[in-house]
């Protein structure tokens, strides 16, 4: 096993070794990290009929929605007003990974900082109203409140607001679908390079009738459940939600005592080039391999991926045929916590990089749900419908967007030295 | 001699540029209109254009069909154009030398993306005859990362590619995504910049935003992409390098009246990290955004006395692009002024949303 102990060896001038200290989540199957936990375990279905947005003509319209969440209850520097839905889940998922740290405010307002959050969307869904408003009653029809919200910087300013930050650079990555696992390893070069103390990094996406119009447009939204790798899967389920982890060096968790999650190994990344919506095996494998290479870690020391997993035809053989292509004929099982929790864009590979940390720290693999039988042209061990309880050193987290662009997010146990 | 805060970094280059912008396609004309003080700003045709604004800095005649041809452009965006455009430019300078390699080569773009080509995408769902029966071409559109991802495969750039967004402090933060990825090993060449469009629906969102007070400024619109690379992959490559990059500061602040420290303090830390002195600064290419914001900008200023390039006066209020203009400017000064060889250049950007950020560089 070589991962754990020398993280980061493929990257140049990594000096510092980054842990996930603290996770803040807001997912249709729980807020907080408890409920998602418990969530993941149970193996829970966010799946419900559409509320955000009228659905009448649509021959079917199940997504992954929170109906639970109150911004007011987590905004304290800015009014609900300020903030487009997708930066409240951000803040609030922001809040929670700071308390979950042991941190307040004021300690990370001590330390130079990154935030950055990755976005598909990100106020589209004030966009849709703001569109809507113009079709009901005419093109200089503007709600001006909501026009102020809708430029995607506020998903990472609204945090930097909300905590009073200061010493920290503030970046949107509006990079699709892999935006998650964007930001995140943005946040570990950040560290690791000893240009910042603590990150808060991760994704958030709201519901939206623009991205589910899309979707449907192109036959991929499931007219039930996601089930990914599945032989009768149709498609997606959209969600919605925020994942945030409080990311910091070695150092400062060991000096400050905290709980740690999960060391973060490395990540790799590269870009299709190829075609505007459909993925490519070869390019993915090759995302794979350099998330490898920069965490010092051989496809061997893999113990389970959570996949990208949309549960479309397309993207499950193709992403299987990728990891084939890295493994060989020996593939670590391979879930994806979308069947659970939907597709929610740009924080999709944020919740799953929190749902990687939790595994690693609980010792479990979260479950793909709805699992019926598996597809013999994607032929994983999904762990189909019930967590497994498993002894976890590394894993890998899998994130895939639009415009070609991969993300590849490896993590590992942190274990004191004996 | 400045030091890098960092020995073991190795020193990071901008090795060419290129820039579509309100002077036109190219460098020539940005840097002709730039030095000759002319204002690109021009009436808006309000039968094109219907906006809440009289003038604008649109790129003249740009046309997306017009200048990337039929193929790969039935649906491609202003936004997007705008972007494949520019990186095209500035892969047809250096391109033979990195088509060698691609898998090394990507790009980090600054971009908000179109909230045009979103507003229309919904619009056709809410007006059709179905609510589905939209053009399905035009979905990737409505994703930010459009223009990145079209130019990787216009271009073959296979390497990291990425959005980054933050007001008008996008373009600094490109430089600092991309300069990150340099060092952490996931790529050799990346182009770095940001692009920006014109649009009915920008101009709407844009008059209401904070504008403290004031009268909205008009609307700019273009790209510049700058390459950036090690200097001695550089000068491997036979590429020039016009600019050391020294490093780059970001702060944020609560209160506009902050702003201003909060700016100071990001150049006094970026002179710092250079080991330089605010004497060594020559030149210095603001954002000069309007009200309050732009009084505090100034102030932080204070204490320099290099010479200060006007942009968003001439080019208009150039959004997610707007840094990656100022950069542009200094770079195109530098090439007509040699006295500027060996000087320090600073770029600063303050967006209304809480952030600020510098920029240092050794012209050469």
């Amino acid at each position: 096993m070589s991962g754990a102990a020398t993280p980061g060896r493929g990257g140049r001038g990594a000096r510092h070794r980054v842990v996930v200290t603290g996770l803040g989540v807001v997912t249709s199957i729980g807020t907080g990290v408890d409920a998602f936990a418990a969530g993941l375990r149970a193996g829970r279905s966010g799946a419900k009929p559409i509320g955000a947005f009228d659905t009448t003509g649509f021959a079917h319209s199940n997504a992954c929605e929170i109906t639970d969440f109150d911004p007011a209850a987590w905004l304290t520097a800015q009014s609900p007003d300020d903030l487009g839905r997708a930066a409240q889940f951000a803040v609030a998922a922001a809040r929670m990974a700071v308390a979950d740290a042991g941190l307040t405010a004021q300690q990370v307002r001590d330390v130079r900082s990154l935030v950055s959050v990755g976005t598909t969307d990100g106020e589209s869904r004030d966009l849709d109203h703001l569109t809507a408003l113009q079709v009901a009653e005419g093109e200089d029809a503007l709600d001006e409140v909501a026009a102020r919200r809708v430029w995607p910087g506020r998903l990472s300013a609204g945090i930097v607001r909300e905590l009073g930050l200061e010493d920290v650079e503030t970046v949107t990555v509006p990079t699709a679908c892999a935006a998650g696992n964007y930001a995140v390893g943005y946040g570990y070069d950040a560290i690791s390079s000893g240009d910042v103390e603590m990150a808060l990094c991760g994704g958030a996406d709201a519901l939206c009738r623009k991205t589910f119009t899309g979707f449907y447009r192109l036959g991929t939204i499931a007219p039930d459940v996601c089930r990914p790798f599945d032989a009768d899967r149709q498609g997606i389920l959209t969600g919605e939600g925020s994942g945030i982890l409080l990311m910091e060096s070695l150092e400062s968790a060991l000096a400050r005592g905290a709980r740690i999650y999960a060391e973060v190994l490395g990540y790799g990344l590269s870009c299709d080039a190829s075609h505007p919506v459909a993925p490519d095996r070869d390019s993915i494998a090759r995302c794979i391999t350099a998330a490898h290479r920069n965490a010092g870690i051989e496809a061997t020391d893999v113990d389970f991926i959570s996949a990208h997993g949309t549960g479309t035809r397309a993207n499950d053989v193709t992403e299987v045929g990728a990891i084939r292509q890295v493994f060989g004929d020996t593939l670590p099982r391979t879930v994806s916590i979308k069947s659970m929790i939907g597709h929610t864009m740009g924080a999709a590979s944020a919740l799953a990089s929190a749902a990687c940390a939790l595994a690693l720290r609980d010792g479990f693999i979260p479950p793909t749900i709805n699992h019926r039988s598996t597809d013999p042209e994607c032929a994983v061990d999904c762990v189909p419908n019930e967590a497994v309880e498993a002894e976890l050193r590394v894993v890998q987290n899998n994130g895939l967007a639009f415009g070609g662009n991969n993300a590849v997010l490896v993590l590992g146990k942190w274990e004191q030295a004996a | 001699m400045a030091l890098q805060a960092n020995a073991a970094a190795p020193r990071l280059a901008i090795s060419g540029w290129a820039v579509s912008s309100p002077y036109g396609l190219g460098r020539q004309g940005f840097t002709q209109g730039l030095r000759s003080g002319l204002r690109a700003v021009a009436p808006v045709d309000a039968a094109t254009w219907p906006v809440p604004y009289p003038e604008a800095g649109l790129i003249p005649g740009f046309d997306v069909r017009a200048v990337l041809g039929r193929k790969g452009t039935r649906s491609m965006d202003r936004v997007t154009g705008i972007a494949a455009t520019t990186v095209g430019m500035l892969l047809d300078e250096y391109g033979t030398r990195l088509a060698a390699d691609p898998e090394r080569t990507g790009l980090v773009l600054g971009t908000s993306g179109s909230v045009q080509s979103i507003m229309d995408f919904t619009r056709d769902a809410l007006t059709g005859d179905k609510p589905y029966l939209v053009d399905p071409a035009r979905f990737p559109n409505t994703v930010m990362n459009c223009p990145a991802g079209a130019s990787a495969i216009r271009h073959t750039l296979k390497g990291p590619n990425v959005t980054v967004s933050g007001g008008a402090t996008t373009a600094l933060l490109a430089l600092q995504y991309a300069s990150r990825l340099l060092r952490g090993g996931h790529g050799t060449a990346l182009l770095a910049g940001a692009a920006e469009e014109f649009s009915v629906q920008r101009a709407r969102l844009e008059r209401v935003a904070d504008h403290d007070g004031g009268e909205p400024q008009p609307l700019g619109e273009g790209a510049a992409l700058f390459l950036l690379e090690e200097a001695t992959a550089a000068r491997e490559g036979g590429r020039p390098v016009l600019a050391s990059v020294l490093g780059s500061r970001f702060r944020a602040f609560q209160d506009k009246g902050r702003a201003g420290a909060a700016l100071e303090r990001c150049v006094a830390d970026v002179l710092a990290d250079a080991d330089a002195a605010p004497g060594d600064v020559e030149l210095i290419v603001p954002g000069n955004p309007p009200g309050l914001l732009g009084k505090q900008e100034e102030s932080a200023l204070d204490g320099l006395t290099g010479n200060r390039l006007p942009v968003r006066s001439l080019v208009g209020d150039a959004g997610a692009a707007s840094a990656a203009f100022q950069l542009a400017a200094a770079l195109a000064e530098a090439e007509s002024e040699p006295s500027l060889v060996d000087r320090l250049a600073l770029i600063t950007a303050a967006d209304r949303d809480g952030t600020v950020g510098a920029l240092l560089l050794r012209l050469a």
